[in-house]
Parts: C-alpha cells; sequence; structure tokens
C-alpha cells in the first residue's frame, strides 16, 4: 500500500515537473527583420508555424531596408534589440567587433550547424565565435522588362553595347521618356563599381595593402561609363530622380508601367521588383552585361543576411530553435520559401530545389555562377559609401569633372581605410 | 499637511522623472560625448576639443549645411509669421461659417509634422505631381520642385509655412483682445484701414509677433520630417538641414561623439539668436501698461 502511494506520488510529481517544464519552455520571443511584402508576409507565416511547432510565441517586427540600420543599432546600444536578429553581413564589424556582439551561435544547442558549408560559417564568425548564421547567398544581378524591348522589336541587350543600340530604338519607338536601365544612388555606386571590376578585375579595396586598389584612371573610366549611359539616355540623369523626390526604384509609376525597363539589383528582391508592375508586364533575371574587353563578370556577391540571437535574450534556446525551424526544418523552410534567396542550409536548399519563384532562382544561379574578386565589406562602410554616392552626384550635376570625382572618392576611401590600419 | 505635501511630491515624480531621464541627463550626457570619440558599441574615448576644431575649421559639409539651415529659418519663419497674421486677421472678421474657416485653417499645423504628410508633400510637387498639372491646367510650364537645387529648399520651405495654424490660433486670439474702443477712436479721427493697422493692430500685436518669432525660429531650426522624407537633403546637399546631418552622423555613421557637438553648436546659434531676439525686443515690443507707453 505505502509502495502504491509511493508510486501514485512520484508520478504526480512527475507530471508536474513536466508540465512545468513545458510551461518554461515556452518563451515569448521578439524578432526583427528588414525586407519588402512577399517577405513580411512569408516570415510571418513560418514564425506562426515554428512557433506553433515548439510552443514559443515570436513578435515580428519589420521594416524596409531604409531605418532599419538605425533602429537597430540605438537597439543594440541600449541592449533592447529582438531575441532573433537580421543582419546585413558588412554590419558585422560594427556589431561584433570582437566577437562578443551577440551571442555565440556555436555554444547553443538548438541549431544544427551541419547544414553550413565551412566557408558559411566563418563569414559569420568573429575571433572564432559564431555570430550569425548566414542565410542565403546574394548578388546583384540584371533585371530586364522583357515586354518593353519585345514592343519595340528589339531583343534584351547581352552587352552594353547592345543596350546602347536598344535604347536608341526603343525611344524612336516608344517614345523619349522611355528608359532602359537605372542607377541611382548605391546603384550608381555599384554599377561604376561594375564596370572598374570588369576592366580590371579587382575589387575596390586591396585587401594586402587595405588601401583603394583601382587607380584614378580606372576609376574615371568607370565614371565616365556612367556619365555615357546618362548622355545616350539609357538611365534617368541624377537631375531628373531627384524631382521624384526620394521615391524607391519599386514604387515608381514608370517602373510599374514599363517606361524604365531594367536594373541591377540583388538577385533576393527580384519579387519586391516584379510584383509593382503593371499586367502584362514581365520581368526577368539576365545574365552580366560586359563593357568592352572584360576581364571578368565582376560579380558583387556576398553573404547576404545573417541571423543573429542577442546575447541579452534571457531565451537564447529557445531563440535557437526558432532559427533553426526557419532555416533547417520542413516548417520554417516552406513558409520562408525563397524570400530571403536561396537557402545557403543544405536541407533547405534540397527542400527547395526546384521550388519557389523561377526567376528567383535564376538570378541567384547568375550570382553565383558569375566570376569576380573577393568583394571587401568596406564597399558598404557608411562614410565610404556616402562618399562615393555624393561625388557621384557632384559630378551627375556638373559640379566636378570625371577626373576629380575618382580622385575624391579614392581619397575619401583611404581615409576611411586608414583608421582601420 | 505631511500627507498632502507627499500627495503633491507624487504628482510631480512622473514630470520630474520624465524630464530627468528624457531631457535633462541626455542633454548632460551628450555635451559630455561632444568631447569623445564614441560608436555606440564601444566604450566613449576622450578627444578633448577635437570634435570642435574639425567641425569649425575644417567640415565643409557642416559649413553647407549650416548655411542650407540659416537660409531655411531666415525664409520660413518670416514667411510664415506674416501668412499667418494675414489669414488670422481675415479670420477675425464676422463671416459666415468662419468657426469652419478657422478650423479648416488649424488642422494642416495638426497634420503638418507627420510623415503622411511629407509623403503626400512628395507626391504634390514630383515632377508628374499636382502642382505641375495645376500649372500645366493655368498654361504655365512644369517646374522642377525638388531637382533642381534652388528650388528643393524652397519646396520643402513651403510645407513648413503651410503649417501656420498654431502661430494663426495665437495671432486670432491676439487680435480678439484688442480694446474696441481704440478702433471707435481712430475711425472718428478718420484714420484709414492701414494706419489703424500699423498705428494700432501691429503695436498691441509685438509681444505676440515676438512670442511666435521665438517659437516659430527654435522649431525651424529643429525641421527634420519634412526634409529626410522629401528630398534625403539632396540634390547637392541644398536640403541638407543641420538635424539631418546630425542623424547621418549618429545614426548611420556611427559617430555619436561628432554628432553631440553638431548638436551643441547648433544649441548655441538658437541659444545667441534667442538672446539678439529678447535684447532687440526692448527697441519694438510694445506691452500694454509699460511706462514707455
Amino acid at each position: 500500500m505505502k509502495l502504491k502511494r509511493f508510486a501514485a506520488v512520484l508520478t504526480s510529481t512527475a507530471l508536474i515537473s513536466m508540465t512545468v517544464a513545458q510551461a518554461a519552455s515556452a518563451a515569448e520571443l521578439r524578432m526583427s527583420w528588414w525586407g519588402g511584402d512577399s517577405r513580411h508576409v512569408a516570415t510571418q507565416k513560418a514564425l506562426e508555424a515554428c512557433g506553433a511547432k515548439h510552443g514559443h510565441t515570436i513578435k515580428g517586427e519589420f521594416t524596409g531596408f531604409d531605418g532599419y540600420l538605425e533602429k537597430l543599432t540605438t537597439q543594440m546600444a541600449g541592449g533592447t534589440e529582438a531575441d532573433i536578429v537580421q543582419i546585413n553581413w558588412p554590419w558585422m564589424p560594427l556589431f561584433s567587433r570582437d566577437g562578443t556582439g551577440f551571442a555565440d551561435l556555436g555554444t547553443l544547442k538548438g541549431l544544427d550547424l551541419t547544414q553550413w558549408s565551412e566557408a558559411d560559417l566563418n563569414s559569420g564568425s568573429v575571433d572564432g565565435k559564431l555570430q550569425g548564421i548566414s542565410v542565403s547567398t546574394t548578388g546583384r544581378t540584371f533585371f530586364f522588362n522583357e515586354t518593353t524591348f519585345q514592343k519595340a522589336g528589339v531583343a534584351v541587350p547581352t552587352n552594353w553595347a547592345e543596350l546602347e543600340a536598344a535604347t536608341k530604338t526603343i525611344k524612336e519607338k516608344l517614345g523619349d521618356d522611355y528608359y532602359t536601365f537605372n542607377a541611382v544612388k548605391e546603384t550608381a555606386q555599384l554599377l561604376v563599381t561594375l564596370a572598374v571590376v570588369q576592366k580590371t578585375g579587382k575589387d575596390l579595396v586591396d585587401p594586402e595593402t587595405n588601401r583603394v586598389a583601382w587607380t584614378p584612371e580606372d576609376l574615371t573610366a568607370g565614371i565616365n561609363f556612367l556619365g555615357h549611359l546618362v548622355e545616350i539616355g539609357a538611365i534617368r540623369s541624377q537631375k531628373q530622380e531627384a524631382s521624384d523626390g526620394n521615391v524607391n526604384l519599386f514604387e515608381k509609376p514608370d517602373w510599374a508601367a514599363g517606361k524604365i525597363a531594367g536594373s541591377y539589383e540583388w538577385d533576393s528582391t527580384f519579387s519586391k521588383y516584379a510584383d509593382p508592375l503593371q499586367e502584362g508586364q514581365v520581368l526577368k533575371p539576365f545574365p552580366m552585361l560586359h563593357i568592352e574587353g572584360a576581364v571578368t563578370d565582376g560579380v558583387y556577391r556576398k553573404p547576404s543576411m545573417l541571423f543573429s540571437i542577442s546575447k541579452n535574450s534571457k531565451n537564447q534556446e529557445a531563440a535557437a530553435q526558432i532559427v533553426n525551424c526557419l532555416l533547417n526544418e520542413p516548417e520554417g523552410i516552406d513558409a520562408l520559401g525563397t524570400s530571403r534567396g536561396l537557402p545557403s542550409s543544405k536541407v533547405a536548399a534540397e527542400r527547395l530545389a526546384g521550388e519557389g519563384e523561377p526567376e528567383v532562382r535564376a538570378a541567384n544561379a547568375i550570382v553565383v555562377a558569375a566570376s569576380g574578386p573577393v568583394i571587401s565589406p568596406f564597399n558598404e562602410h557608411p562614410e565610404v559609401r556616402g562618399n562615393f554616392i555624393d561625388t557621384l552626384e557632384e559630378f551627375a550635376y556638373g559640379k566636378i569633372s570625371a577626373e576629380d570625382a575618382a580622385q575624391q572618392i579614392i581619397d575619401g576611401t583611404n581615409d576611411v581605410l586608414a583608421e582601420f590600419d | 499637511m505631511k500627507r498632502q505635501r507627499f500627495l503633491g511630491l507624487a504628482y510631480l515624480a512622473p514630470y520630474v522623472l520624465g524630464l530627468l531621464v528624457f531631457t535633462a541627463i541626455p542633454f548632460i550626457a551628450s555635451f559630455y560625448l561632444s568631447f569623445t570619440r564614441y560608436d555606440l558599441m564601444s566604450e566613449p574615448r576622450w578627444a578633448g576639443l577635437a570634435n570642435y576644431e574639425k567641425l569649425l575649421t575644417r567640415d565643409r559639409t557642416f559649413e553647407k549645411s549650416l548655411w542650407v539651415t540659416l537660409t531655411y529659418v531666415f525664409l520660413t519663419v518670416p514667411l510664415k509669421l506674416a501668412f499667418a497674421l494675414f489669414i488670422a486677421a481675415i479670420l477675425n472678421y464676422k463671416l459666415k461659417f468662419i468657426n469652419f474657416f478657422r478650423t479648416a485653417f488649424y488642422v494642416p499645423s495638426i497634420l503638418g509634422g507627420s510623415i503622411a504628410i511629407a509623403v503626400l508633400w512628395r507626391y504634390i510637387f514630383a515632377s508628374e505631381g499636382l502642382a505641375n498639372m495645376g500649372l500645366g491646367m493655368i498654361g504655365l510650364g512644369p517646374v522642377d520642385w525638388f531637382g533642381d537645387p534652388t528650388n528643393a529648399l524652397f519646396t520643402i520651405t513651403l510645407l513648413r509655412c503651410w503649417q501656420f495654424g498654431s502661430a494663426m490660433v495665437i495671432f486670432l486670439a491676439a487680435l480678439q483682445s484688442i480694446d474696441k474702443s481704440l478702433y471707435e477712436a481712430a475711425a472718428i479721427d478718420g484714420a484709414s484701414k492701414t494706419r489703424v493697422f500699423f498705428s494700432i493692430t501691429l503695436p498691441l500685436l509685438t509681444p505676440v509677433i515676438f512670442f511666435n518669432l521665438i517659437m516659430q525660429m527654435v522649431q525651424a531650426f529643429q525641421e527634420f520630417n519634412g526634409p529626410y522624407i522629401i528630398t534625403q537633403g539632396g540634390p547637392l546637399k541644398s536640403t541638407y538641414l543641420l538635424p539631418l546631418y546630425i542623424y547621418d552622423e549618429a545614426f548611420k555613421k556611427f559617430n555619436m561623439g561628432y554628432a553631440s557637438a553638431i548638436a551643441w553648436v547648433l544649441f548655441g546659434i538658437i541659444m545667441v539668436l534667442t538672446l539678439i531676439a529678447f535684447w532687440s525686443s526692448k527697441k519694438w515690443v510694445y506691452y500694454a501698461g509699460d511706462k514707455r507707453s
């Protein structure tokens, strides 16, 4: 009898402890990310599915890319960032100079790291501590509105000379308000970069010397290349762009109507640019256009965004479970799909093989297959980028020559690089 | 008595706490930070006067931004005050539906500071926006409101002037408090309406003009939403007001120390101009009952 009573007490205790343990593991988490509408919808669905599976609730905090870094920096400084944070690869040195900015993902049990390549894990590590896990590899590629080219009876260009010829025909047949390409702000910077990299085979920064690898002549040619595209009417001038105020390309009525028929964008953002197009307009990704005498495709490829876990999170293990679910488990993989590009996780890549938008797959395949030097995160350093873009604007408004602009960009970049000697 | 004193302190506590946490401490901290190099992620490093030295001697962006800010303030404040006074004078007449018109003119100042209105403004003045459509309808050519560096600042100024409601309400209240017997006496003396305005209305409004001048000047120096949303300071930094520069240095380049130094220089400029306004007020502001009268 005593034994029975003891067994009953033991069983009840075990049951109560299990319930308590279950309740303790049910965490309330926050996750912050940037993106467009399609990514917001997919991520919310994925969080719902993963939350239900692991018994956690996750509140999403999402915005567009503009302003995300500023918000995250303020939160990081105050220690109020979300438990799971989406970060951009070039921000890693800013938030975690010595590998202590985020939780070390290598020490959390919930995350199956065998699904990532050594290179992916290295790209998210600082001082041997895994500060962020690669979500996908991304790069810039060309998107063209096929409909506009078809309407004018010309083929989508495969090199810059063909784009020039197509621009002439399109303007003659469809009107002077049609443009075949777009390059504003960082897209202008990256287009100039593309031209110089194709010509020289070198990235902006020489990793050996930690100084600009290009000569002023190399960069002058790149800036003149951009100027030429504006001159022939392939690209709207900076002044025309400024006339619209501060509006994203995908929000512009002229983009939706196919009057701006191409751009140079991240492969993973294909849907953001395809979704707003008017009915009947077809956008497709295309391989890199080459300048004459190109020695490389000059692809601008980098680890895409990373998922990190806050070092201040009280539920790091629960957050790791959710990150694992988003990137390695069927519920998360299916819901996220290719909303962040094609995944780096092997299991997710296998599961999504042949699935997702074919255009996003095609865009990613172009980026992965293209050749180019390893790029430095300094290409996206806020001061380097700010100086590059401001100088291109001065050139576009005729305030300085291409030669002076090139020198100004090189000097400004070297000043920043010198701070990291 | 003791209980009442405690109750009084308890009522004061939320305000005092808010003032300390959200104003006083950041205010003092920013002064200290202006003498440091601080990137938010690591500890501030003492830099002495280096930030101020760079700012005042070598920083061309600051020079440009300061010039843009002063132009903006000296354009916006008089235009807005004149417009607010003009509308207040009209709304002071006994017209039909006067309360409706008073509300209608006040509404923009409630909406004006919002992001949505800045976005709306961007669409109105875009190259193919409502403003250019309107000009086209009356046979005029389009204006490059944002693309031309000279026009861009003026377009941003218009947004600020459009929010004249709060200054207008204060003017209206002041207009209504002017003693009617003064106007009656002037009418008996045969004074013209212009003379009445400049000899009676305007002098009696000077305390309110002074108040509005200070408030509008301080607000104009702090303008951020409009240029940030509409032009992001462009083109060619023609709308790059100092608050935008502070924001970029602080949150895009993470130079918190340098941003704090710019903020303190801006504070100094506002302080000096306010002191000048107070000093000059002895010469042009008329207070009823003042012995000088």
